[in-house]
């Protein structure tokens, strides 16, 4: 059943009469033979924007984050150095040990939001015997909706650029932050090799994301893009849709980050948990002791509201984008006001966040219960 | 010798020739080089908007999955997947039936598995290809018979047959498919086929999709080459492969969010194009009678909507490819200057082969035939639109 409002992702973003209108307008080229201009187009904006050389528009964020690893992973024994939580290590399929033959080093931050320089510098590996050498590392901001510092990012880049290591970032998500932060696009691009960026989600175009690097990188990153099946003709469409995106959705994230940030404070007044701060467009709750369907059912019957319900689970998580109004706020709101009353929850004194400065044991906080899955 | 022709006589077509009005008129390009090149319409983005919008990653598009069920019945199969290419779709199809290495999938020498997918089988399935040119036209049971792998000590067995149906824009005879398809079954190999003109088989011999596809396990077919969509293809197998597909489709990078636009195109273009498609074969025939008046030759049979034009003794290829350009906006691929692969689609109409027939018999008349260019050889595999490096 397809609900009117989905809070489960922001790639339910969904493509809006205007968009098949823009693609009327755009070029109807090859993009096999990249002689499409729209294409082109799109990837010189993403390229610039990044203050980086070239761009390749591919079908997914997936397909681009595997790209740009493998452009960086020659020639095996090597690895990848990630954070644990990282989507590249843990919602593409294992595509790093397929596309590149190469291991992972999944490192838990210290500090439980973010890897830190010392993070990475503990866990590099230099291993020429029997191990297999830290030839990327590879960031991801934001990561389940939390901005990665760029202070920090250059401290990391320091340190790998000093080791020979590359830098890839998984950037599905980095419009979010740098429209948080104010911090330029092309700052973080400063700090990569290899960047990915979604178009598909908070973005809000329905199909694509892109690589961006150097001119040669990015040609070696095209026909690598055929092998893996990436190789669409009559692109320019989709592309000429996520440049009206760009210009048009981008500029409403502080909007929408306004509106989930009202959302968690909502929440927590009730006197539910959060898991991780509200930074951008995302919000993980713990609605314990309620369950989530508590609240997805009713959410779903009287407002048409689908939130991320795995059965048995008290944790949700909740994306918003441009395409949900604040009346969804204001519904999700008071469903949660009365499932608190129901069950008797009321706000505590102490902290609502879980705490996210404390050893590292403490900081893995088990979201995979919030997902939403199959 | 080419060169010498062009520096002493100079083809002036008149000004005021009706050639040159149909020039003048538009800046479209007729690109015949590929049945790629087939553009969306207007019309198709005002399609779009009807689509459902939901997230294809989780199969939740009703479009989607509409396009996907329709072709599937169509084919003779429960199931299919709708990817972002030929290459995707025929890949995933082979890795499907590829469990575990040592494995090899036995295909014709000339296929786009085996010649245009980055080496994709080594890639994806880990899985060697035994190439085998076959002594007729197509594949048969024949050949495959005797370059099967079944050595277990040394070898890598084979445990794939892959067919392409058309292959260079001819047909593989229903009958002999059907043969493959006894013996692949006899001998547990899982057979493939990359159908991604399979629609052109299918209306140049009145024989029903399902006929072809309902022997294969896993079958390949492209909705964005004379079927005009501008873009995807479909894998089509049953329930439970098509399911492995999907996630290997992810796994591929080819887990795209909202299909449901370009679903809906490419309904709109199986109802709407693809009835054209015995229109375009007969075009493909006119032309190719007229050139073959003029004195050309066809490298392979033109059965479908392909002509592997061989332009010896008669005119320059570049030569003609300039004038085509120039005087009808008609591009053919010129890369190799004894013989080309002309592709015809629903996009080129009476007009443009008009027009392209005229400006031939107008240029060879006036250019006079040429003497032979010597007696090499030429592969119609070597005769392919291939991406000039872009850096």
């Amino acid at each position: 059943m397809v609900a009117k409002f989905d809070v489960t992702s922001d790639t339910a973003t969904q493509p809006t009469e205007q968009m098949f209108d823009v693609m009327k307008s755009a070029s109807r080229g090859d993009d096999v033979f990249s002689t499409d201009e729209s294409v082109h187009e799109l990837e010189k904006f993403m390229a610039d924007l990044m203050g980086h050389e070239a761009a390749l528009f591919g079908a997914s964020g997936t397909m681009t984050n595997q790209l740009g690893l493998r452009c960086w992973l020659l020639h095996p024994p090597h690895s990848v150095l990630c954070d644990h939580r990282a989507h590249v290590h843990l919602h593409e399929c294992g595509g790093i040990a397929y596309h590149s033959q190469a291991a992972v080093t999944p490192v838990i931050p210290t500090n439980g939001a973010y890897l830190t320089e010392e993070d990475v510098r503990a866990n590099i590996s230099t291993d020429v015997l029997v191990g297999a050498p830290t030839k990327v590392i590879s960031l991801e901001n934001t990561l389940n909706g939390t901005i990665f510092p760029i202070e920090e990012i250059r401290r990391i880049s320091d340190l790998a650029r000093a080791r020979g290591v590359k830098m890839h970032l998984d950037g599905a998500r980095l419009f979010e932050a740098s429209q948080a932060t104010g911090v330029n696009m092309a700052e973080y691009g400063k700090c990569f090799d290899s960047i990915s960026i979604c178009l598909s989600k908070g973005v809000g175009a329905p199909i694509g994301s892109v690589l961006v690097s150097d001119r040669k990188t990015i040609a070696h990153a095209r026909h690598l893009r055929k092998l893996m099946g990436g190789g669409w003709r009559q692109a320019g469409m989709l592309a000429k849709a996520a440049l009206h995106c760009l210009h048009t959705i981008v500029p409403t994230m502080p909007a929408t980050h306004k509106l989930a940030k009202r959302l968690a404070d909502g929440l927590v007044g009730i006197g539910f948990k959060l898991l991780l701060p509200c930074q951008t467009n995302m919000i993980f709750v713990d609605f314990s002791p309620a369950l989530v369907s508590d609240l997805a059912t009713p959410l779903l019957k009287d407002y048409d509201i689908k939130i991320s319900n795995n059965p048995g689970s008290s944790v949700c998580r909740i994306v918003l984008h441009y395409q949900i109004p604040s009346s969804v706020v204001d519904q999700i709101l008071e469903v949660a006001a009365k499932t608190a009353k129901d069950k008797q929850i009321t706000r505590q004194i102490d902290s609502a966040i879980c705490s996210t400065a404390s050893s590292a044991s403490s900081s893995v906080i088990d979201l995979s219960g919030a997902y939403p899955s199959l | 010798m080419f060169s010498s022709l062009l520096k002493c006589r100079r083809v002036f077509l008149p000004k005021h020739s009706q050639l040159c009005s149909y020039s003048v008129v538009s800046k479209e390009i007729y690109d015949i080089s590929s049945d790629t090149a087939t553009k969306p319409t207007d019309a198709m983005f005002d399609v779009m908007k009807q689509a459902s919008k939901e997230d294809d990653v989780f199969g939740m598009d009703s479009t989607t999955n509409s396009l996907e069920s329709h072709v599937a019945k169509m084919l003779g199969h429960e199931s299919a997947l709708f990817c972002a290419s030929g290459s995707m779709t025929n890949q995933l199809g082979l890795r499907v039936s590829l469990k575990q290495p040592p494995h090899s999938v036995l295909a014709d020498a000339r296929s786009h598995i085996n010649l245009y997918e980055c080496g994709g089988l080594a890639y994806h399935s880990q899985a060697p290809l035994t190439a085998v040119m076959p002594r007729g036209a197509h594949l048969t049971v024949h050949d495959i018979e005797r370059h099967v792998i079944k050595d277990d000590l040394c070898g890598a067995m084979t445990k794939v047959i892959a067919v392409e149906n058309t292959l260079n824009g001819t047909i593989m005879d229903v009958n002999e498919l059907q043969s493959i398809s006894k013996y692949a079954k006899e001998h547990g190999y899982l057979l493939h086929m990359d159908g991604a003109r399979l629609w052109e088989a299918s209306a140049a011999k009145n024989i029903p999709l399902s006929a072809y596809g309902s022997l294969c396990d896993t079958v390949s077919v492209c909705v964005s080459k004379g079927v005009g969509a501008p873009i995807g293809s479909l894998l089509v197998s049953d329930n439970e492969t098509i399911r492995k597909a999907r996630h290997l489709r992810k796994l591929m990078g080819g887990g795209w969010r909202q299909s449901g636009g370009l679903a809906a195109v490419a309904d709109y273009c199986l109802e709407n194009v693809l009835p054209t498609m015995k229109d375009t074969q007969k075009r493909t025939q006119r032309l190719w009678e007229g050139l073959e008046e003029l004195g050309m030759k066809a490298l392979l049979p033109v059965e479908t909507n392909m002509i592997f034009i061989d332009t010896r003794g008669i005119i320059p290829m570049k030569l003609w490819a300039n004038h085509l350009l120039e005087y009808g906006n008609i591009k053919i691929d010129a890369s190799d200057d004894r013989a080309s692969r002309i592709v015809l689609h629903y996009q080129i109409t009476d007009n443009v082969v008009d027009l392209m027939l005229d400006i031939t018999r107008k240029l060879i008349h006036d250019a006079g035939t040429k003497p032979d260019d010597g007696p090499t050889p030429v592969d119609a595999s070597h005769i392919y639109p291939s991406a000039s490096p872009i850096i």
